[in-house]
């Protein structure tokens, strides 16, 4: 996947009623087969256990620069954030933070925090808050953090990350238990920046003890870490009994690190793993042997696989800089061509959607289609011929590795079936996103995870043209225009009406080929009593559990 | 190995080092040193069998354009139409090694594999003899400095762990099978060097030498009609050597995703695309395995039998 | 002794300097710059990505600390050579500097996490190369034209022909899967390695499959060294003197043929120890060894500079002190060695 970083959770809709589900699952279960094989240490006579969780290798597990998916995972479970997303009511729900109120401007958030205590018994107040979100934009820090912008609309943020200023002025420890955040300007999906696991609170052994701190964080969560993380191998971490909410079930988690979801899986099949994903190739398959989910999202014994759709999209990236891709015609030839649902059938078995416009359904399922993402080779033979176009050079471009090969081989396929002569660039990851970032590509791929999935949050970052993530090196005046001007429509309905105004306008130039929409293909083991893993790829460890 | 070889003392390629070559001979011995090499060869039953099995390949990898794709279908492109239902095929008599993925026919992409394994082995090779020549006859014809500062430069060289240093110079480079040849290329010459060097300082002081000086040739004319028809044994086996040593080297570089481009096959990226496969479908990277045992094999031992037909010596360090 | 000693030592510096050196060549020239890198395909904002590179000491500074800027407003970039100086006098230090892509972490850190699991696979692996194929190399030879003989020779040609990473896959598929589901798990080998505490078998169990796969070829050379060495020996005349005086010829051999046999086949041993301690890139891949190789190469391709200088470094250094101690411990093995300034002789 492209876009691994993790920038919180939103949604104003229920993606799932995951909770329920589970919940008369769990009832029924507890009578499953027993595993053949179990985990030598784990004591087996309680019903908690120690769950073992696939990871690939973080990059950061201290909060300060919780960036991708895997570290994410992991401080999730080491730390409690303000406030935290529930996914079952669909709304913002308070975490380490009992209550909060706004000021009327909007710019101003006064949290009261709970009675807690970090996993060395220092108590969890204001003053760590302050502490834990200084550090994501402190430039002193042996290394500094990556994540800061998520503090960018907070007072003083620039000043501070500049070295200019001793503090961010706008995080402000009232008392122990008072916590005030100022904002440069309104923003009224703030509440949602604070869900993210780096904006967690750090005890002062964070500053007084860096480097052990890096590896063994000491936080406020459901677990706490049990010894360091061991690069390239595991991070444990065991039920912390001091937690201020209702405890975890579970006694312990064991993320252990494998190189790729194949020999995660091969560990899976030999009853080493409780939860992996399912690699391509394998997905109709392990389905059968070990069933579906009922909702995607929930794991329990015989429904062990998630196929739930998330809120992610595949798309070829077309550089309009290029002076081949200028030509409309081109691009529409091109993304006629292309025979997603093949794609999506033999790579992906099914489990993931073909990709007819920028929104994933579950982000909005409204929005029109483009004319020109589907597959209809006549009419791509038609502007191929009506335009003279054929034996047009393209280059396709892709980080090596990641499974990218067999999908641009079929894109080949279908693009030389209708006479394009097509040529692919395999590249190292590191060269790949270099040659993005200087435009020295024609056409490229890209998978766009949302930071939140709104539907700004696909509009505007590919689509404007200053935009960072705008890869296609799109520029339409129109567009910009009416992003910023849906960007400040209060309304819900009539700011998504606006959002698909702007999808219908950019589906007209083509600067992307959507090509197909994300979905979990992850499988838990028999073991799993239930685990929720929601469509954002958060495991709600602290819930779940294992048959004793 | 078969009862000829008996100083079959062999190392890695990079321990084979100062071969005390044949002795300094005029010529005209020359050839008749190949046809008793050539008689002698013949009776090696195992560099026979290499040797035929060489042609083989090579003669499949040539033609395959003429019969393959109208057998097998096409090794590349794939038919989006009827892709999922050809896909994964266990073999069968239509696709002996089944297919791939894609529908495409695993044999078919093991013959084109052939070419990017054979193309790597000669021209990587053929790129590292090359500098190791160049390097070898400055050292030891001109020798003092000239001998410290290339010598210095092949330990840097040899020095360097060498998978590291091939995956470097890739991504440097770049992926693709022009840069693969440059890095494995580029990177062998360090032993081919010295395999000449003492070569050429072993043959530098014999009498003819001496006259052909004496006579008033060029430097460059001593070393291309004098010393190198008497040490080309030892680059000859050498090389023969370096070859598998080059197929070997490209599969690994492409199951790491940087060597071939797809959709285009080698026989290591056959077998990276196969492991995914490996408790349900392991023909998909037995069968390139195969392909890659087989043919290095057969240039060791014909490396083998031409190093004691030739009767090289290859002393350990 | 000590003056040889001293003089490898001094040799080994231009080599270790042009090493470094083409390590730091290749960085300025490989494409992907390792700052924008660190936050993936997001873009870091401009000043987190200015505070990186003056923790890095990519870009000049002056004593307080400031970013020192160009006519044009933009930060000066340190030059190449000024970094190597500082990189070489971290190393005097004993400072391998800290990684780009593992946050904070220092190079020495990680490298220390990593080389127990490189070295004692290589340990495994030494041993099993050491015991199989002399043992091998001997049958092969005493037994000459035997059965024994010819599968010794064959098994070893096939083995040097075979890409590792190959045999590793074919090891995983039989004895993690075949076995497996052929015995209903009742025997089977772990096909990756898991040393953590909640781990399903015992931490040595996971060394067999890969040190099996990274002595394989090693194996197969140690024995064809053996057992041309052996072969050479007894044709020599002191033994064929000793077998005319009547020893036996197992007593010749063990008493006499055997040790200088075994001078070559030292040297490739520990040749190879040291090839080892690099870790096998492609064999840790294979079985998820979280050891040097598999860092190096991640380090590689995230373009995580000083721990792929640091690795290399280290590598380098210990192939040095490997080498010389080999090459030492021949005056102990053969008595007709000697070192004397003419530097080693053989």
């Amino acid at each position: 996947m492209a876009l691994d970083r993790f920038g919180g959770v939103v949604s104003r809709r229920t993606f799932v009623q995951g909770g329920l589900a589970a919940s008369a699952l769990a009832a029924l279960a507890g009578c499953g087969k027993n595993s053949s094989s179990t985990s030598g240490s784990t004591d087996t006579a309680s019903a908690g256990g120690t769950f073992k969780f696939y990871i690939s290798d973080p990059v950061a597990i201290d909060p300060y620069n919780l960036q991708e998916s895997e570290g994410t995972q992991v401080g999730h479970c080491l730390f409690d954030s303000l406030v935290s997303y529930d996914w079952t009511k669909s709304e913002v729900v308070p975490a380490a933070a009992e209550s909060w109120t706004v000021s009327d401007d909007g710019t101003v958030f006064t949290f009261t925090l709970k009675e807690a205590k970090f996993h060395n018994g220092d108590a969890v107040d204001a003053a760590s808050f302050k502490r834990g979100w200084e550090r994501l934009a402190d430039p002193s820090m042996e290394t500094p953090g990556e994540i800061g912008y998520h503090l960018a609309p907070v007072a003083g943020y620039e000043a501070f990350s500049k070295g200019e200023a001793t503090e961010i002025t706008g995080l402000v420890a009232k008392d122990d238990k008072t916590f005030e955040v100022t904002l440069t300007d309104p923003m009224a999906d703030f509440l949602i920046v604070c869900c993210h696991p780096g904006l967690a609170p750090v005890p002062q052994a964070a500053l007084d003890d860096p480097a052990s701190f890096l590896l063994s964080p000491i936080g406020n969560g459901a677990f706490k870490m049990d010894g360091k993380w061991e690069s390239g191998q595991y991070i444990n971490v065991v039920r912390n009994d001091d937690y201020y909410g209702d405890a975890a079930k579970l006694d312990a988690i064991n993320f252990s690190i494998q190189k790729d979801p194949k020999t995660a899986l091969s560990e899976f099949k030999a009853g080493n793993m409780d939860f992996c994903q399912m690699p391509t190739g394998q997905i109709k398959e392990l389905m059968s042997e070990y069933g579906e989910s009922e909702d995607g999202y929930t794991v329990t014994p015989g429904k062990q696989c998630l196929t739930g759709a998330e809120g992610s999209i595949y798309y070829l990236v077309l550089n309009m800089d290029d002076p081949t891709m200028q030509d409309a015609n081109v691009r529409h030839a091109m993304s006629l061509a292309i025979n997603r649902q093949n794609i999506v059938d033999t790579l992906f078995e099914g489990v993931r959607e073909p990709a007819d416009n920028i929104f994933p359904p579950i982000i909005d399922d409204k929005a029109n289609a483009w004319q020109y993402a589907k597959y209809d080779k006549d009419a791509a033979q038609k502007i191929m011929d009506d335009n003279g176009l054929a034996g047009t050079q393209i280059t396709l471009s892709y980080s090596s590795g990641g499974g990218h090969e067999d999908i641009m081989s079929c894109i080949q396929a279908d693009l030389e079936a209708v006479g394009f002569s097509v040529s692919q660039q395999s590249q190292e990851w590191a060269a790949y996103l270099s040659g993005l970032t200087d435009g020295s590509f024609q056409v490229g791929r890209l998978g766009w995870i949302a930071d939140y999935p709104t539907m700004d949050n696909f509009i505007y970052p590919n689509f404007f043209s200053t935009a960072d993530n705008n890869y296609s090196r799109y520029n339409n005046p129109a567009v910009d225009a009416d992003t910023l001007v849906a960007r400040q429509i209060v309304d819900e309905e009539a700011r998504k009406e606006a959002y698909r105004a702007i999808n219908d306008e950019v589906a007209e130039d083509t600067p992307i080929i959507p090509i197909m929409f994300y979905s979990h293909v992850h499988l838990g083991s028999e073991r799993v009593k239930s685990l929720y893993y929601d469509a954002q790829g958060k495991a709600d460890l602290k819930n779940a559990e294992l048959s004793a | 190995m078969s009862e000829e070889t008996k100083n079959d003392l062999e190392q890695a390629n990079d321990e084979l080092t100062a071969p005390a070559s044949p002795k300094a001979t005029k010529p005209a011995e020359a050839r008749t040193l190949w046809r008793d090499a050539w008689k002698r060869l013949k009776k090696n039953k195992l560099a026979m069998v290499a040797i035929v099995w060489i042609i083989f390949i090579v003669l499949v990898a040539l033609t395959a354009d003429l019969w393959a794709p109208q057998w097998l279908g096409d090794p590349t492109a794939a038919d989006s139409t009827t892709m999922t239902a050809n896909s994964r095929l266990a073999p069968s008599l239509e696709h002996p090694f089944g297919t791939d993925t894609l529908g495409r026919d695993v044999l078919c992409r093991v013959i084109y594999g052939a070419r990017v394994s054979l193309a790597v082995g000669l021209l990587a090779t053929a790129i590292s003899t090359a500098i190791g020549l160049v390097m070898g006859a400055v050292a030891a014809y001109y020798g003092g400095i000239w001998d410290t500062i290339v010598m210095r430069l092949a330990d840097i060289f040899m020095a360097f762990p060498y998978t590291l240093f091939v995956i470097a110079m890739i991504a440097v480079l770049g992926n693709g099978i022009q840069n693969v040849f440059i890095a494995i290329g580029l990177l062998g010459w360090p032993s081919i060097a010295r395999v000449f060097r003492s070569a050429i300082l072993s043959v530098k002081e014999s009498d003819y030498v001496d006259a052909a000086r004496a006579m008033g040739a060029s430097d460059l004319r001593i070393i291309a009609r004098h010393i190198f028809p008497n040490s080309v044994a030892s680059i000859v086996v050498y090389a023969t050597m370096s070859i598998g040593g080059a197929i070997l080297t490209e599969s690994s570089l492409s199951f790491l995703g940087m060597g071939v481009v797809p959709p285009d096959p080698s026989w290591g990226n056959l077998i990276s695309d196969g492991q995914t496969y490996l408790a349900t479908q392991p023909w998909l990277m037995i069968m390139p395995g195969l392909a890659i045992l087989s043919t290095v094999l057969a240039f060791t031992l014909l490396g083998d039998g031409l190093r004691d037909a030739l009767d090289v010596k290859m002393k350990d360090a | 002794m000590g003056k040889y000693i001293l003089k490898r030592v001094i040799q080994f510096i231009p080599v270790f300097l042009g090493v470094t050196l083409i390590l730091f060549a290749l960085e300025n020239i490989v494409p992907g710059d390792p700052i924008k890198l660190m936050a993936g395909e997001k873009k870091l904002d401009a000043q987190t990505e200015l505070n990186l590179r003056v923790t890095y000491h990519l870009v000049e500074t002056d004593d307080a600390g400031n970013v020192v800027y160009d006519e044009s407003g933009n930060p000066v970039e340190t030059p190449l050579w000024k970094r190597y100086v500082m990189y070489v006098g971290g190393l005097v230090q004993g400072d391998l500097g800290t990684s780009y892509q593992r946050k904070g972490q220092a190079v020495s850190d990680i490298l220390l996490s990593k080389y127990p699991y490189t070295i004692k696979l290589a340990v495994v692996a030494i041993i099993l190369e050491t015991i199989v194929g002399i043992g091998a190399g001997m049958i092969s030879a005493i037994k000459r034209y035997s059965f024994w003989d010819v599968l010794v020779t064959l098994v070893t040609s096939i083995l040097v022909a075979m890409p590792a990473f190959w045999l590793g896959m074919l090891l995983q598929l039989f004895f993690g899967v075949v076995l497996k589901n052929a015995t209903g798990g009742g025997f089977y080998l772990p096909v990756s390695a898991d040393f953590s505490p909640y781990a399903e078998f015992q931490g040595w169990v996971y060394y067999i499959l890969p040190a099996v796969t990274l002595a394989a070829v090693s194996t197969a050379y140690t024995a064809r060294i053996m057992r041309s060495q052996l072969l050479e020996v007894m044709n020599q005349d002191y033994i064929r003197t000793a077998r005319a005086k009547g020893l036996s010829r197992r007593s010749v051999i063990w008493h006499h043929a055997l040790k200088n046999a075994l001078i070559p086949v030292v040297t490739y041993i520990g040749n190879d120890f040291g090839a080892m301690m690099a870790g096998a890139i492609l064999t840790e891949t294979v079985f998820n060894w979280p050891g040097v190789g598999n860092e190096t190469y991640r380090a590689i391709s995230q373009r995580d500079w000083p721990i792929v200088l640091g690795s290399v470094t280290v590598i380098v250094v210990l192939v040095m002190v490997i080498n010389l101690i080999v090459d030492v411990s021949y005056a102990f093995l053969d008595p007709r060695i000697r070192f004397d300034n003419s530097g080693k002789e053989n």
